[in-house]
């Protein structure tokens, strides 16, 4: 009688002990899920963000490119944009008509300048990356 | 091997890589904490029936990861050739020259969010009540930052972000919204953490 009672509390202690651990794997389980979700919603954002501003496509320096155009003038703007930065050159690989002014109005550390021989007291410009 | 454009596209980018983390960073944390309050706020609102010590581990994970993803967002900062803040300028409000009033809205949204969150762990000093009190307030430190994003996100005027943020936002805000709408007076026991 009490071999028998005794054998059942240690299959009830077994029982519990393979509970515990079935939701301790769970629970393991839920935190690895959540930290490779984190890190590829980071990869997808970072390459995202990359891809638009390599390809001239990105809002802060489209809005350079709005303000290099609006204070300097077509006539400015296309003269800057014949005096690229090495960066530039390469962000300018992007074929748009947008793209080429902000790739124009670049510099490395993101501050942007357009800057025209004939007018550049009017053209110098200077925006911010937001 | 690489390719000129590839090499070309390399030194454009190559300067804006730590602004481009930052943002990256910022977008994780803004969709990890939404999700985060989603989950906290079924959970409180006894929405989602059983499966609660799931929800609770998803809870504190997301929690952890967003915290986590904020600190990168703020310290990647501290590589940038542009704004150049200093460790000030990203930890303590009002401090920064640049865009002053939604950055400090970020810090502060980001001390709230890590002293209310991490509390967590103090809440048998604390008093489970009182700690179930302030763990409420965790909502609007959420809010604030999410006013943060929108207000000085560099993404923040484009369809994708506003469609984004509009994905993770507005299923929190219901919820958040219903439960200030049915809110109990007398707070349950074992609530949301």
């Amino acid at each position: 009688m009490s071999t028998q009672s005794s054998a059942g509390q240690l299959d009830a202690k077994a029982l519990a002990r393979a509970r515990r651990a079935a939701i301790r794997a769970r629970a393991r389980r839920i935190r690895r899920t959540v930290a490779g979700f984190s890190a590829a919603l980071f990869s997808a954002a970072f390459l995202g963000i990359y891809v638009q501003l390599a390809t001239g496509h990105d809002p802060a320096l489209s809005r350079t490119a709005a303000t290099a155009t609006q204070v300097s003038g077509s006539s400015a703007t296309k003269s800057a944009s014949s005096a690229k930065s090495p960066s530039s050159e390469s962000s300018s690989a992007a074929k748009s008509s947008s793209s080429e002014s902000s790739s124009a109005a670049e510099t490395p550390s993101g501050e942007s300048s357009a800057g025209s021989e004939e007018s550049s007291g009017v053209s110098a410009v200077t925006t911010k990356q937001s | 091997m690489a390719t000129p454009q590839t090499a070309l596209l390399a030194t454009a980018t190559g300067p804006h890589l730590y602004w481009i983390a930052s943002r990256a960073a910022g977008i994780v944390a803004l969709l990890l904490s939404s999700a985060s309050v989603c989950i906290g706020l079924l959970m409180g609102g006894r929405l989602v029936k059983g499966r609660k010590p799931d929800l609770r581990v998803a809870h504190e994970a997301l929690s952890l990861a967003t915290l986590a993803a904020i600190a990168i967002h703020g310290l990647t900062l501290l590589g940038d050739a542009y704004v150049h803040p200093s460790l000030g300028d990203i930890a303590i409000p009002f401090l920064g020259s640049y865009k002053t009033f939604w950055t400090s809205t970020g810090i502060v949204a980001f001390w709230a969010l890590a002293l209310l969150g991490l509390s967590y762990y103090a809440r048998t000093r604390i008093g489970a009540q009182r700690w179930r009190k302030l763990h409420r307030f965790t909502a609007l430190a959420w809010i604030l930052g999410v006013v943060h994003a929108l207000g000085e996100g560099t993404d923040a005027g484009q369809s994708w972000f506003l469609a984004m943020t509009a994905i993770g936002v507005v299923p929190a805000l219901a919820l958040l919204a219903s439960r200030w709408l049915s809110a109990p007076s007398i707070p349950q026991p074992g609530g949301a953490r």
